[in-house]
């Protein structure tokens, strides 16, 4: 149990950062500041607290929202950029909370896809619940994703009728939303569990003509007999139920059954450690923080924010060694940066905003990120695939998450005369010394980075990037030069210097890591 | 060159399919032999595409069992292609392809398409996840390797990958996937073999072309580790940006590829590499879009829909890319394979859909080297598997004729690939079966014959002709109709032959029968 023991020391400044890190979408320096000397519990605290939810995307024409409006194809592919951005728009500007991360965690869970469900309002909603039961009870949020309609749609529940079965929701419910491959089911349970299922179905798809969105249990479209599983849920039938009650009463029967297996809670809480924690999970850790953790789930009745606090609290995630050891993910890397930099989203709906977005957007999709478009039911590659996180790098994705920060660097990402970058003569007055190349890069890169650089290569980045060929005591006097005449000319030299530092820093393999 | 097998199956030659009366089958044997070593000192060029349908490809839409039909329309009413609108295939009566597939058709009656039917693998999976992960690392089914089954191949052929190259031997990437990042097909067992690309005309520019990376070790932990992984992906790929750019540069596309089409997009980018001379060993390309649960037909015409919308990109692409690379005059140096992680069951649900299923056809194509354009039969849809269709080829079967027939490594190199010896899947390879009887036949008037003639006998069975060639004295097959009235009796027209003597062969209730025909007018 000692891996999984709370931490209950004040946190260091590198433990905050390094907590807000992982918990979040990334700190500003700032909010560093303000976990620095909290300990884990009163952080968690913060960090799980319940908010209200966000006010819903609008259409930048009215201002008004689209998504309690009857469906428009006309507008629906700007309609579905609007909810794509204002997602975007949340994780950007949102204060310090573990919310939109854990969002973005169940999304990529409960997989759908706005090319394959087509309509806005649908995902509007499923975002909405997945946001509602992000740090809830897993029970009830496997139930109400069940006969949720975007995910009928998405994974054909609403086509799978008595004596017609249509497996697709039947099979991913136990392989990717529940209890995996190591629960050892059947193709008998992928059947039995699709009988279960029979009889669901949303209204209002795309109807042009009425707002409402009703999901409808069909009860001459159950299958009503007994649903037998086999040994890997302890030979358990479902009871075939009939009337207008079945679908829920079958559902919740299954689903208990499906939680009772130990493999249930560890299966989820795997996939949060590699999430949160590390990816890579040795027996060691199995055996150490995987079990124990799972069964703080299981004892909690699948709550998870006693595992959340659990896992944000154990010795083991303030092991150094944790330090750095995930590659961020796309979304992580460039809203990470812009939060860092205290950069904000414009008001959410507007032009210049959806400008943001799109572009935002845009990068993501090349680096294999495409938000609420995943190309498969299974969601991105490296929170599954052989290979993990590593699969996010490549000769490709790496050039263009350097172009990302190239272009956060030069001030090029811009909209409406608003230049979304940090202005590095800016950050570095900021520092304690920033006449000290030294110190300038030491502070820096601390900020910078989950792992610490050695001299070594601070000293590269101070001779060889930042005054290559010119001795150090070249920059306290160019620096001080300007500091005391500030005018444009003496800032662009100082700039186009620290421009090139900040450009190589982001293209290091260190700021890859989280 | 010591590793490699001398004796290579793969190469050109008008052989025909079946050996007939008069030859003996140990006599085309041998010459296939003396052909192949003749064409050895260019087993080095030889190139791999693969190409992955993704989402797990409906095999049945896709290559359609004629001789099955009423069982075929009967497991899958709502979606069962119309036997009048597929894609019919010479020299056999008893297969055909989805109306889509015009292109791969073309490519077949070339000879240059092998079609190998039910390939999977003993208890195989129908999880999206696991059945991916058995195909890209040549896994069974109860055994997990981390490692994909060319990352294995080029780990063994290029020794010492990344560290070693670029290398004057092999200066380029050892394998290039068009796309973003690699397949675990490509995974070696410290990092990719593969260079991810998506446009060779940018990607210096993109990537950079000097190394600027400071050469610091790093610490032995997972963040260490990776930082190394980053680092390293850093300096390979910017050492092979410059033979990218310039084989980009050098190469040139001589046809028009299809438009729309994302597979074409990036085979069209393959040829214009192979063209402009990079030495790679494998390419790899995917198309996602297979997992059709539902509506995978059109409502009234179940020839069109997704899944045709699909197999026509994919036919359209293949199609494209061996006429481009018969123009630049280097298809014969070129194979390819499609595949997928599962077939989808025979019978279709309820909404114009198929689930999850296991075995599924899959084609081989190369610009020479075919010799068996069927492996396997027609799955019997009398006998499946709980509504999936049962194995007849294990993929690692495919696998190893690609290691062994097309690329030329040696047996024991493919059994260490793929942990396990498999006998290469036939498509490079003369099959002839062993227990034929000369004396028996089939009877065929008039002979000498004008411009029909009669085929006929008991002897084909229930099953029908299975297969039908009729070859010139000088060897070479040539293409005939062939009507059928029933499962004894077919019509041949020969009007398009010249006058002179030909040999019949049909394939029928598991025999091979030959008979002499002379076309006289």
């Amino acid at each position: 149990m000692a891996w999984l023991n709370p931490y209950s020391q004040p946190l260091t400044a590198v433990q905050a950062a390094h907590l807000l890190r992982r918990a979040t979408l990334g700190p500003t320096l700032a909010q560093v500041k303000q976990f620095t000397g909290l300990k884990p519990d009163a952080a968690l605290k913060l960090l799980l607290a319940d908010k209200p939810a966000p006010p819903p995307p609008v259409d930048v024409a009215t201002m008004k929202t689209f998504v309690g409006l009857p469906f428009n194809l006309d507008l629906q592919g700007q309609h579905a950029n609007y909810l794509k951005n204002w997602w975007l728009g949340l994780m950007i500007n949102e204060d310090t909370s573990a919310r939109e991360k854990l969002t973005i965690f169940w999304q990529n869970h409960f997989v759908s896809t706005y090319a394959t469900v087509s309509d806005a309002r649908y995902l509007y909603r499923q975002l909405d619940l997945i946001r509602q039961h992000s740090a809830g009870n897993f029970r009830q949020f496997v139930i109400d994703m069940t006969k949720d309609p975007a995910m009928l749609r998405y994974l054909n529940g609403n086509q799978n009728v008595a004596n017609k079965p249509n497996e697709n929701y039947g099979r991913e419910l136990q392989e990717l939303f529940m209890i995996g491959l190591g629960g050892n089911y059947t193709e008998d349970d992928v059947k039995a569990a699709t009988r279960v299922l029979t009889g669901w179905a949303d209204t209002g798809f795309r109807v042009t003509t009425s707002a409402d969105i009703t999901v409808a249990f069909r009860a001459n479209q159950h299958d009503t007999a007994d649903k037998k599983f086999s040994a890997a849920y302890g030979n358990y039938t479902v009871k075939g139920k009939t009337g207008a009650t079945a679908g829920d009463e079958e559902l919740a029967d299954m689903v208990d059954m499906i939680l009772r297996q130990p493999e249930t809670a560890r299966f989820i809480v795997r996939k949060l450690y590699r999430f949160y924690v590390a990816t890579e999970i040795t027996p060691d850790i199995e055996t150490n923080f995987i079990e124990p953790l799972a069964k703080v789930y299981r004892d909690n009745k699948y709550e998870l924010k006693p595992v959340l606090t659990a896992l944000f609290s154990s010795d083991h995630f303030y092991d150094e060694n944790q330090r750095g050891a995930i590659i961020r993910s796309p979304l992580e890397l460039m809203i990470g940066s812009m939060r860092h930099f205290g950069i904000k989203a414009p008001e959410s709906g507007t032009a210049p905003f959806n400008q943001l977005g799109d572009y935002i957007r845009a990068r993501a999709r090349e680096q294999q990120m495409d938000v609420f478009e995943q190309s498969t039911v299974f969601g991105y590659r490296p929170y599954y695939d052989t290979g993990l996180d590593r699969i996010w790098i490549s000769a490709n994705t790496l050039a263009l998450r350097s172009l990302f920060t190239d272009q956060l660097t030069r001030g090029s990402i811009k909209y409406n005369n608003i230049t979304y970058g940090p202005d590095s003569v800016e950050v570095v007055k900021a520092l304690s010394m920033p006449n000290d190349p030294d110190k300038l890069v030491e502070e820096l890169t601390n900020q910078l980075f989950a792992v610490p650089l050695l001299k070594s290569q601070r000293d590269f980045l101070i001779d060889q990037v930042l005054l290559p060929g010119l001795p150090r005591y070249e920059w306290e006097l160019e620096w001080n030069d300007y500091v005391k005449n500030p005018n444009v000319a003496r800032k662009m030299s100082v700039k186009i210097k620290l421009d090139n530092l900040f450009i190589f820093m982001f293209r290091m393999a260190e700021f890859q890591m989280s | 060159m010591k590793r490699r097998d001398f004796i290579q199956y793969a190469t050109a030659g008008v052989m025909t399919p079946v050996a007939f009366g008069g030859y003996s089958a140990n006599a085309y044997g041998q010459s296939a032999l003396l052909n192949s070593l003749a064409s050895v000192a260019n087993v080095n060029d030889r190139v791999l595409v693969l190409i992955q349908l993704n989402g797990g490809n409906d095999g049945l839409n896709m290559v359609i069992p004629l001789d099955q039909m009423s069982v075929y329309n009967n497991i899958r009413a709502n979606i069962a292609i119309q036997e009048s609108k597929v894609a019919r295939l010479t020299n056999t009566l008893v297969t055909g392809l989805h109306p889509a597939m015009t292109g791969v058709r073309d490519l077949f009656n070339e000879g240059k398409v092998s079609i190998v039917h039910s390939v999977s693998y003993p208890s195989a999976s129908q999880s999206h996840f696991r059945a991916s992960d058995i195909w890209f690392t040549g896994a069974s089914s109860n055994q997990t390797l981390t490692t994909g089954w060319l990352g294995r191949y080029l780990d063994t052929e290029f020794p010492g990958y990344p560290e070693k190259y670029p290398s004057t031997d092999m200066p380029d990437p050892l394998a290039v996937q068009i796309s973003y990042i690699t397949s675990t097909a490509l995974l070696g067992p410290e990092q990719s073999m593969a260079i991810a690309l998506q446009n060779p005309d940018t990607f210096a520019t993109l990537v950079g072309d000097k190394v600027s990376i400071d050469p610091t070790i790093t610490a032995n932990t997972a963040a260490g580790r990776s930082i190394s992984y980053i680092r390293q992906q850093q300096v390979t790929s910017v050492q092979y940006a410059g033979q990218i750019k310039a084989a980009a540069a050098k190469g040139k596309n001589m046809v028009a590829y299809p438009t729309g089409n994302s597979l074409a997009d990036q085979l069209k980018i393959v040829a214009r590499l192979i063209h402009g001379g990079m030495r790679t060993k494998v390419y790899y390309v995917s198309i996602g879009g297979f997992d059709t649960h539902a509506t995978q037909t059109d409502a009234t015409d179940t020839s069109i829909g997704a899944h045709a919308n699909l197999l026509k990109q994919v036919s359209e692409g293949i199609k494209s890319f061996m006429d481009d690379l018969k123009l630049m005059g280097i298809d014969k140096r070129v194979a390819g394979m499609t595949f997928s992680e599962f077939g989808r069951r025979a019978g279709s649900n309820s909404a114009r859909g198929t689930d999850h299923g296991q075995a599924a056809p899959l084609f081989v194509f190369a610009g020479e080297g075919i010799k068996t354009q069927f492996v396997g039969k027609n799955p019997n849809l009398s006998d499946l598997d709980n509504n999936t269709i049962k194995m007849q080829t294990d993929f690692r079967s495919v696998y190893s004729a690609l290691l062994t027939d097309w690329l030329g490594e040696t047996t024991s190199l493919s059994t260490s690939v793929l942990n396990k010896s498999y006998d290469p899947a036939p498509m490079f390879r003369q099959t002839v079966a062993a227990t034929e009887d000369p004396f028996v036949t089939f009877r065929m008037y008039p002979n000498p014959a004008v411009d029909e003639v009669r085929i006929e006998s008991e002897l084909f069975g229930p099953g029908g002709i299975q297969s039908l060639r009729v070859v010139d004295m000088a060897g070479r097959q040539v293409s005939v109709p062939v009507e059928r009235f029933n499962n004894s009796s077919y019509r041949m027209s020969v009007r398009g032959l010249p006058i002179g003597n030909y040999i019949v062969a049909v394939e029928a209730n598991e025999r091979k029968l030959t008979n002499r025909l002379i076309v006289n007018r």
